[in-house]
């Protein structure tokens, strides 16, 4: 790792709203969910408005945020706000990057559609990390209750490729 | 000349005059004439003379009616019968009240002690009319002075009271092998031997339904596919000889084919034999899948004990690795899936998955797919539970994995959580075997006594005083309980020691059942650890690492006393993390009435099961698990982990997968995975939303709402008693 990367790792900090250990709703299995702030999607009937100012929580650096993710041991799963709309991009890079060396799986909501994220050059090193993405805004006449892991029926789970996951139910 | 006096309670107490004039001056206190000194002690002084040595209370007051009868101050007599009377009315009154709430179907916690009673039903008040006026009689004639003390003094609950005289065993794992294979003799009828899976299904049944009404506790079955995973083949051999009558041929070569899985495949583009054997293949599956169904359904329905409960039923399952093994766990669990009648979930049996580490658990293993589907189930049915056959305290050196009878080494557990398998007198095992009785120690009361200790390391030093004192108490009841049981005749029982219990076929009818009675436990329970640190250091062990430490130092001392009762009685003790359903409540409102609300400690309705981080507590699954396996090993007579997941764990069986991981990493013993489930019962719809009232899709307001109490599963909360409907009511999810 060069120096330039391990500066940003030392200054940066997240600003995580709540960190949640062992939810069964955002993706298979128990997970520790962490909630970042900040998303200008503003879909109406988010069920989570008060998420979309960028300039609020905790902030933690990514060693801070490990610490809490390797004492709970479960899989994670960033979610907020929308954690690819986080600033620095970097940060959140670095977190993902250090989960997945610690052997933790990544899920990531997100308000972009999986083919907006194709023509964003910022995302194409940080995608490939995920697990899995949970992809575009929620649409409130498409709320599903009976959807798995997501809020409206035009959402999709996808593996970094494109393709559906399959989820074992 | 009257010495002592007999009193209506059984004890003798010393003769003292004053009683009766102080009676015979209330009387004449009623009467226009007044008091009459003179009399009254002229009264007393014959009757003090002339009586027996020893009179009970009645005679005496009899002698004074007399006395009365004879003097001038008939008004006097007239008054006295009275007053006698009337307090012989209000002597009964209370069991006139119990009685009345008993007749009057009212919902208190008299009639809602078991939620899976139906109290309701001609049978069911029969049986509490019974119970209710067993108990007093236990207390007086049954129980030694320092037991009946303990249990006044509210330190002590001695479980299934109302059997005692009876002197019934709690529970035993059924060697269903047996049964099958020797058939018995139940009621009018005898059985023959099992030939198909069918008959085996049903002999199941029975043999779990008769030994309930021989016992007051819960019936398993601790190895439910090996037991019948032979009667898999017979009726696959059966259907190839149909095969054989309408083709005309021999396919006795078929009888024994190997196959990998009992699995049903569509004939198409199979010719010749393999369509024959495809055939019996699918046949056999389909028989399989409805006898399994047929248990579920019986298990559901069958009454016992006189109408008023189903049986309280479980099996474990899942290490069975043959094909038929399989296709027994596969279909069972299938037809679990799919619910009973119009596909509502069945509350029994409770179903346990033997998990084990190249068996039944790993994606490398050969059980791993149907450990999978178990999965599956529990996330929408709530069963199976999960029993780890690799904790250190559960594995057996003697398990071989190409041992065809390797399931006697597996421990196996009654759904509620009971758990037996170290044996002192014989084999390490859970099969043919029970507890014999529980009791449970109020740790919470011992501690909030000691309360006004300002110094902490005082308070706790003699809290380990008292706790030994009830300690020995307890060893010491259990062990009378067991000196009264064992002088039961094997008679008693006649489906338990013929055929289940270890040892009992060579028993005489007419013979008591002390030489085998000692395969059994004795429990030794606790319940409120959490209360019981508060009381002490002021946290629960969720919230302290310091009380944690006290917490396993309390439970580490409970098992090492059970430990030396063990040499000193000469029984199998065990500690009990004790679930608990009647007493959760029973404990914690007499100690409020004596100490009021403390907080953290009194202040809920019930106190919190065994050593279980607080229900209400804000946790994470992980940290839960770390707190509470320890405790796991100290608790040899039963324990359970339960996780509360939020949202829809149909959506998520990798949940219920994860917590099983928990379970394995954190060496625990036994776990569970409550969450929510509701089903219309008018259009079938079903969701996990917290308090559904009204169906969104069809409007109905006939909800049934899932939920696990103690161990069982009770459709609707309304048999839940108030305590333990507090204690759902904090119920936090763990994330």
């Amino acid at each position: 790792m060069n120096n330039a990367v391990s500066l940003i790792k030392m200054d940066t900090l997240l600003k995580v709203l709540q960190v949640v250990p062992g939810t069964s709703v955002d993706g298979p299995g128990l997970r520790t969910s962490i909630y970042l702030a900040g998303c200008t999607h503003r879909c109406p009937g988010c069920h989570n408005a008060l998420s979309w100012e960028f300039d609020q929580g905790t902030p933690m650096t990514v060693d801070e945020l490990m610490a809490q993710i390797r004492a709970h041991d479960f899989n994670v799963t960033l979610t907020g706000g929308d954690p690819l709309q986080h600033r620095p991009l970097e940060a959140v890079k670095q977190l993902v990057k250090a989960i997945r060396a610690a052997g933790y799986t990544v899920w990531c909501y997100t308000g972009y559609t999986f083919e907006q994220l194709q023509t964003m050059p910022e995302m194409a090193d940080l995608i490939p990390m995920f697990e899995a993405l949970v992809d575009g805004p929620f649409v409130e006449s498409l709320r599903d209750t009976s959807l798995i892991f997501r809020g409206s029926s035009n959402q999709r789970i996808l593996r970094p490729d494109g393709t559906e996951a399959d989820i074992y139910q | 000349m009257i010495q002592t006096v007999l009193k209506r309670d059984g004890r003798i107490v010393g003769y003292n005059e004053e009683k009766i004039k102080a009676a015979t001056r209330k009387a004449m206190l009623t009467t226009e004439m007044g008091e009459d000194e003179a009399l009254i002690q002229r009264i007393v002084d014959r009757i003090g003379v002339s009586g027996a040595a020893q009179m009970s209370v009645e005679e005496i007051q009899d002698r004074v009616e007399l006395e009365l009868m004879k003097s001038p101050r008939k008004e006097v007599a007239k008054r006295y019968i009275a007053y006698r009377n009337q307090r012989s009315v209000a002597r009964r009154a209370k069991t006139r009240d119990m009685f009345l709430e008993i007749i009057e179907a009212k919902n208190n916690d008299i009639t809602r002690e078991n939620a899976n009673m139906n109290t309701d039903s001609p049978a069911g008040m029969m049986m509490k009319f019974a119970s209710e006026t067993t108990k007093p009689f236990v207390d007086d004639y049954l129980l030694s002075e320092e037991a009946r003390e303990a249990v006044d003094n509210n330190y002590l609950h001695i479980h299934d009271k109302d059997y005692y005289p009876t002197k019934s065993l709690t529970c035993v794992q059924h060697p269903l092998d047996r049964i099958l294979k020797y058939g018995f003799t139940a009621g009018h009828g005898e059985s023959r031997p099992a030939k198909r899976i069918e008959t085996a299904s049903i002999i199941g049944c029975i043999s779990l339904e008769t030994a309930q009404n021989e016992m007051h506790g819960g019936q398993a079955i601790p190895a439910f596919d090996f037991y019948l995973a032979p009667f898999v083949r017979t009726s696959f051999i059966e259907e190839v000889q149909n095969l054989e009558k309408l083709i005309g041929r021999d396919l006795s070569a078929m009888y024994d084919a190997e196959l990998d899985d009992f699995i049903s495949r569509h004939l198409e583009g199979l010719d010749g034999d393999a369509r024959l054997l495809q055939h019996a293949v699918n046949r056999t599956v389909s028989r399989v899948h409805q006898a399994m169904e047929a248990f579920i359904h019986n298990m559901n329905t069958i009454h016992s004990r006189g109408g008023n409960q189903v049986v309280f039923s479980s099996i474990n399952y899942g290490t069975d690795t043959s094909a038929e093994g399989r296709c027994i766990i596969r279909e069972l669990l299938q037809s679990t899936y799919e619910g009973v009648g119009n596909g509502a979930t069945a509350i029994f049996p409770i179903q346990i998955w033997k998990k084990k580490r190249g068996v039944s658990y790993l994606p490398e293993d050969r059980n791993y797919d149907l450990y999978r589907l178990a999965c599956k189930v529990t996330a929408r049915r709530f069963f199976p539970n999960f029993v780890n056959l690799d904790a250190t305290f559960n594995q057996h050196e003697k398990w071989c994995a190409d041992d065809p009878k390797r399931y006697e080494y597996e421990v196996a557990t009654m759904g509620c959580r009971t758990r037996v398998f170290e044996n002192r007198y014989g084999e390490k095992t859970s099969i043919g075997r029970g507890n014999l009785s529980f009791s449970t120690i109020n740790i919470v009361r011992l501690a909030i006594e000691l309360m006004g200790i300002k110094e902490q390391e005082e308070r706790i030093r003699r809290f380990f005083q008292k706790l030994d004192e009830v300690l020995d108490i307890t060893a010491r009841q259990l062990h009378d309980r067991f000196c009264f049981q064992k002088t039961a005749l094997a008679k008693q029982f006649p489906l338990l020691m013929t055929r289940l219990w270890n040892g009992a076929d060579g028993l005489r009818p007419d013979e008591t059942i002390e030489p085998v009675i000692n395969q059994g436990t004795l429990g030794i329970g606790f319940i409120g650890l959490a209360e019981c640190l508060v009381a002490l250091t002021g946290k629960h062990h969720g919230e302290s690492e310091e009380a944690q430490a006290l917490g396993l130092k309390i439970v580490s001392h409970m098992r090492s006393r059970a430990n030396e009762f063990c040499e000193t009685y000469n029984h199998n003790y065990s500690v009990l993390a004790t679930p608990a359903e009647g007493l959760s409540g029973k404990f914690t409102r007499r100690d409020r009435k004596s100490f009021g609300i403390l907080p953290g400690i009194t202040d809920k309705e019930y106190y919190t099961n065994s050593n279980h981080v607080p229900v209400y507590y804000h946790c994470s699954p992980r940290h839960k698990a770390k707190i509470e396996a320890p405790y796991h090993e100290l608790t040899r007579g039963g324990h359970i982990f339960y996780v509360e997941i939020d949202g829809d764990a149909t959506h998520n069986p990798q949940a219920i997968a994860d917590v099983v991981d928990l379970m394995d990493r954190h060496n625990i013993g036994y776990c569970s995975v409550n969450h929510n489930r509701n089903r219309c019962m008018q259009c079938g719809y079903e969701d996990a939303a917290e308090n559904l009232d009204v169906c969104p899709k069809c409007g109905s307001k006939n909800i049934d709402k899932l939920q696990r109490i103690t161990g069982y599963l009770v459709g609707t909360t309304d048999r839940w008693n108030s305590a333990k409907l507090a204690e759902l009511n904090d119920r936090v999810v763990h994330k």
